[in-house]
């Protein structure tokens, strides 16, 4: 390596050894947000539900949505999916030897990743813990949509003026009617609003009160993807009514190490600044020297 | 043929002579080449397609949809494309920290294709978002979320193109100006050379330290995205990984587009750089595979590898592609073939690009039963950026001292220069 | 069936021999009855009522005073009538139009005893305490308003502004609305609410199409098609073959007609021309369909997971044509390459002269 020095070999060492021992140094796990007492949520249960859509109704209601009747030509709201029209659907699962309705919405997570990957703060988790959108932060990158691991956000492409459209559990009218219209409309009590902590108490309970009935003998959403806000019971496997798996560790916290370390008070950026500063200057001096002496010879100018 | 000036010989190392003693513009071609002409028709196809876009909503435009959010223009043209425009950062760290004083014939190249590279990134970012009107919150500092890396990239990319980059490609132009300008402007020049020369050692570390920052972050984009990430490529190192395929990507694209440009301007080869520059890309190929498997092999992944399946096949081609060069130019002799240079440079900016392109689009996946396909307008606007990378490097080579070269193509300019001076002179007397 | 429109609801802490008293005690009040451009359609289905029949209303609920098809004087006795009722009255009596109202060429052509039909109704309303306008032509102007309106007929409101009026569309409306309106201003003296319109809420403030007994076929999807066809015969949804119930606002489908129930148009396979309506009836063709304005969910239901996406043959087509280039294009310049060890040459010129240089 000629022109490379023992002593560039130890300077290199010795900054990489620094960085090293920055990445080492007691930095602490990402905290993820701060979850109130008084989160709310809602349990939808499977056994329950009739598949009546009155939740699809009012919430296209209360929310002031155009219904989405593309596919029946004006007839009838028929949406396949949540889409930018549709912030609330109910689905069928029917399998060789079981079904079930399932209600789909947003999840309102514990430690969401739409939240954490947004580069503006567009989505935030408000104080009862609803993941709001503000379209005055957004830019419209759509990386929640990417991020999303139930696949949620969804963008109005066609107009020129785009939102994400998602439930927010009607936030907007919850001090006047206390609930979302989806629950407020449920007539079997298939969704429930409440606390958080309340509803999985009751989740629980119903568990321990019918065993046997619900799929794996537990309420998804407790610990799934970090916990969300929004619980479910299922009789039939959570894969099949388009459920996740996912780890107990939320999305954010998943690789939050390397980039915790990465920009703890910029130590390390600002250390590899001052270590690349150091050896280009003595190098720069070098290059300055060897260039202007060509430039006496040769009578050019030097090219940087 | 060659002139016997005393500076013919400009020795940079002992006992080794360079051919590319000095940045020469391409000056004996016109600009107005056919090519250059296609290139033109492609930026105006792009640009009014954009302009259409931007009137007429995201919609009609992209083959998106809400599972595959991002289309082609922020996976193909932002995280893949700069990793070919990450030449300036591997080149300039070898050259400028590593002390290979050999490389610096080549940066004015490496500095221009990364700052167009960049450049047309950028124009790509902002032709994707659906709302640029709120772009004004990236000056906002209290409305940042710092935890995101899509933040970090929106930040850095602006700030190492428009400010970084920008001032590292001034004394191409300031050159020019020099050379032909009036007396006025030569001694403003003189004037600000010494300060703008002792910062320039300041800008080359940040020009370092930003792109790491980025480049790294362009891959943590892809680790929040959980399991629509096949694990072959998802990982928690995917920054470091992508920071590395980076520099893999631009020393290549330098090898790639040098050696092009004097097949096409008839330049002869320094292939005493070339070799220098394959060595570099050899070794950091070989370090980014043992890193990368040792990551597959930590996680458990690496049988996924061998199933033969769609994916899988992908991954070995993707890897076959760096693993080829990397081994065929272990071999100096081989090095310092042109053809074998040329094809394995352009094998290893084949297989980063793949690696930067199939985990967003061709290997990400939602859902079985979600497909995605650029729509016709996306390719267009994709092929107008990088039309319009292509007609700015034109224009550059031809304008600016770019491309180095032996001194007597130089003293070939002044000459024809100042030939031209003389019968214009002749012409008006 | 009656009481119930104006309030009086026989649930409450009322009977009905206490509404009938209240009735009888009332003292008539005066209607006048007003024809325009009319077919009578209005006068007619008033006659299809038994609770209370007409000869009850006219003679002990209310004082038709002026009524051309009823009343038995003609000619210069049954104008003497109507002057009569309107000075004895004024001030407290109904007005009910029936009828559009010409106002080309100053109104001629409508003339009764010599005065124009706007004469005569700015005349008579004047001292009226409130107007009733039965029927679609006295509320907007109904058929001889539609296209071109030779006449430039028009409904009452837009003739009389500065009176309560109360508009009864329909063609020919129920006549228990207007049953219920007369009599509620009769007994308390007050009008039911009214909408933007000025039609009745208690039996224009719904769609037919929400209260419609068909409504289930055509959630289901299950559609007539043509006339007389097998769905037809099953009393599917007649939206296919142009109902605008979906768009019309009237109480037909609870109230029927001819106080028999299934008697009304969709009842008996006849689509809605939704008649009520000043921009459908006699406007919208027949056989049209009507636009839905709050659809819901219909009885099926989506899949958990939902294809999305689709690929562009021609997108595809371009993406080979580009790759292919750069493909060949990589091959052509690579072969311009000299495969020469340590060769400096200029590429695409085999070796020539460049030696020199190299050896310097």
């Amino acid at each position: 390596m000629s022109g490379y020095s023992r002593r560039d070999f130890l300077r290199t060492c010795g900054g990489t050894g620094l960085a090293v021992a920055a990445a080492s140094s007691p930095v602490e796990a990402r905290t993820p947000p701060k979850v109130p007492a008084d989160a709310v949520g809602m349990l939808y249960d499977t056994t329950l539900c009739i598949g009546c859509k009155a939740c699809v109704a009012a919430c296209t209601e209360a929310n002031d949505l155009v219904p989405d009747t593309a596919l029946s030509g004006g007839l009838w709201q028929t949406p396949t999916a949540l889409n930018s029209q549709t912030k609330n659907i109910i689905k069928l699962y029917q399998g060789e030897t079981d079904w079930s309705f399932v209600k789909q919405q947003c999840m309102h997570c514990l430690d969401p990743a739409c939240v954490s990957g947004c580069p503006f703060q567009a989505l935030t988790k408000g104080d009862k813990g609803i993941v709001a959108w503000n379209p005055k932060q957004c830019i419209g990158c759509r990386y929640c949509e990417v991020v999303c691991p139930f696949k949620i956000p969804k963008f109005e492409w066609e107009k020129f003026n785009p939102k994400i459209v998602k439930c927010q559990m009607c936030d907007h009218r919850l001090d006047e009617f206390s609930q979302p219209a989806c629950t407020q409309v449920c007539p079997t009590g298939a969704v429930t609003f409440g606390q958080r902590r309340m509803l999985l108490n009751e989740a629980k309970n119903r568990i321990a009160k019918n065993p046997g009935t619900y799929h794996e003998e537990r309420v998804y959403g407790e610990k799934d993807g970090g916990g969300t806000q929004v619980l479910y019971l299922s009789h039939v496997p959570f894969g099949a009514i388009g459920l996740p798996k996912l780890s107990d560790k939320s999305l954010p916290s998943y690789g939050s190490k390397v980039h915790r370390m990465m920009t703890w008070f910029m130590v390390l950026p600002i250390m590899l600044y001052v270590f690349f500063v150091t050896l280009v200057r003595k190098n720069w001096r070098e290059h300055d020297e060897e260039a202007m002496q060509a430039e006496t010879e040769q009578g050019l100018r030097d090219q940087l | 043929m060659s002139r016997s000036r005393p500076y013919d010989v400009h020795e940079m190392r002992p006992g080794r002579v360079n051919i590319w003693q000095r940045g020469v513009p391409v000056w004996e071609a016109p600009i107005f080449t056919p090519t250059f002409v296609l290139l033109l028709l492609f930026i105006a196809i792009g640009t009014v397609l954009a302009g259409m876009r931007f009137m007429g909503g995201l919609g009609p435009f992209v083959g998106s949809t809400d599972e595959y959010a991002w289309g082609v223009w922020k996976t193909f043209n932002v995280m893949a494309l700069t990793a070919l425009g990450s030449g300036a950062m591997a080149i300039g760290i070898a050259a400028w920290v590593f002390h290979k004083k050999e490389l610096h014939s080549i940066m004015r190249a490496a500095l221009v294709t990364s700052f167009l590279f960049y450049f047309t990134g950028l124009v790509g970012l902002i032709t994707d978002v659906g709302r640029p009107w709120n772009m004004w919150n990236a000056l906002l500092p209290w409305k940042w979320n710092t935890e995101s890396a899509l933040w970090e990239v929106t930040i850095a990319m602006p700030i190492y193109c428009l400010i970084f980059l920008a001032f590292e490609n001034s004394p191409l132009i300031v050159e020019r100006i020099w050379f032909t300008g009036n007396k006025k402007q030569r001694d403003r020049i003189r004037k600000w050379r010494p300060r703008m020369r002792s910062i320039y050692p300041f800008m080359i570390a940040g020009a370092f330290v930003v792109p790491i920052g980025h480049q790294s972050s362009l891959g943590g984009l892809l680790v929040l995205a959980g399991d629509k990430v096949h694990p072959l490529w998802q990982s928690p190192v995917l920054p470091l990984l992508y920071l590395f395929q980076a520099a893999i990507c631009g020393v290549a694209f330098v090898i790639v587009c040098v050696m092009a440009s004097c097949l096409v301007w008839r330049r002869p080869l320094d292939m005493k750089v070339i070799g220098s520059l394959a060595k570099l890309l050899s070794g950091l190929i070989l370090f980014w595979l043992v890193f990368r498997f040792a990551d597959l092999i930590i996680r458990g992944q690496l049988g996924q590898a061998f199933e033969l399946d769609a994916v899988s096949i992908a991954f070995l081609i993707e890897n076959l592609l760096v693993l080829i060069p990397a081994l065929v130019l272990l071999k100096p002799r081989l090095r310092e073939t042109p053809r074998v240079a040329f094809t394995m440079a352009l094998l290893a900016c084949v297989g980063g690009l793949l690696y930067r392109f199939l985990p967003t689009t061709v290997t990400y996946s939602p859902g079985v039963e979600y497909i995605y396909f650029p729509s016709v307008a996306e390719l267009l606007i994709t092929a107008g950026l990088m039309s319009m990378a292509g007609a700015a490097y034109i224009l550059a080579v031809k304008l600016f001292a770019v491309l180095p070269a032996p001194l007597r193509s130089w003293y070939a300019m002044m000459d024809h220069a100042k030939h031209e001076r003389d019968s214009e002179r002749k012409a008006d007397a | 069936m009656v009481a119930a429109p104006f309030g009086l609801a026989l649930t409450e802490k009322v009977r009905a021999q206490d509404v009938a008293e209240t009735l009888e005690k009332a003292r008539r009040p005066s209607v006048i009855w007003l024809h325009f451009q009319d077919c009578t359609g209005c006068t007619e289905t008033l006659l299809r009522t038994s609770q209370p029949d007409v000869a009850e209303l006219i003679l002990h609920l209310i004082s038709l005073d002026y009524h051309e098809t009823l009343m038995a004087a003609a000619g210069k006795q049954a104008e003497a009538a109507l002057h009569d009722a309107m000075k004895e009255n004024a001030g407290k009596y109904i007005l009910i139009v029936e009828g559009s109202i010409p106002q080309k060429d100053n109104g001629i052509y409508a003339k009764i005893a010599g005065k124009t039909a706007i004469e005569s109704l700015t005349e008579v309303s004047a001292n009226a305490a409130a107007i009733i306008a039965i029927g679609s032509c006295a509320s907007w102007g109904g058929i001889p308003s539609s296209g071109p309106n030779p006449t430039g007929a028009v409904g009452v409101d837009s003739i009389i502004k500065d009176k309560p009026i109360v508009n009864i569309p329909g063609c020919p409306p129920n006549p228990y609305t207007l049953l219920g309106v007369a009599l509620q201003y009769a007994t308390a003296g007050t009008l039911p609410k009214l909408d933007d319109e000025k039609r009745p809420l208690f039996a224009f403030d719904r769609y037919i199409h929400d209260h419609c007994p068909r409504r289930a076929h055509f959630d289901a999807g299950e559609f007539a098609e043509q006339f007389g066809d097998a769905g037809h015969e099953q009393g599917w949804c007649l939206y296919q073959l142009g109902c605008k119930g979906p768009v019309t606002h009237a109480g037909c489908s609870t109230r029927h007609f001819n106080e028999t129930p299934g008697v009304w148009p969709i009842g008996i396979g006849a689509p809605c021309v939704g008649c009520t309506e000043r921009d459908i009836a006699f406007k919208m063709p027949i056989f049209d369909k009507a636009p839905v304005p709050d659809p819901k969910p219909p009885a099926t239901y989506p899949a958990v997971t939902a294809p999305s996406g689709q690929i562009d043959p021609i997108a595809t087509g371009l993406v080979g044509f580009g790759v292919g280039a750069v493909v060949a294009g990589a091959y052509v310049a690579s072969r311009k390459f000299s495969d020469k060890p340590g060769d400096v040459s200029v590429p695409g010129t085999e070796g020539e002269s460049e030696k020199e240089t190299s050896e310097e």
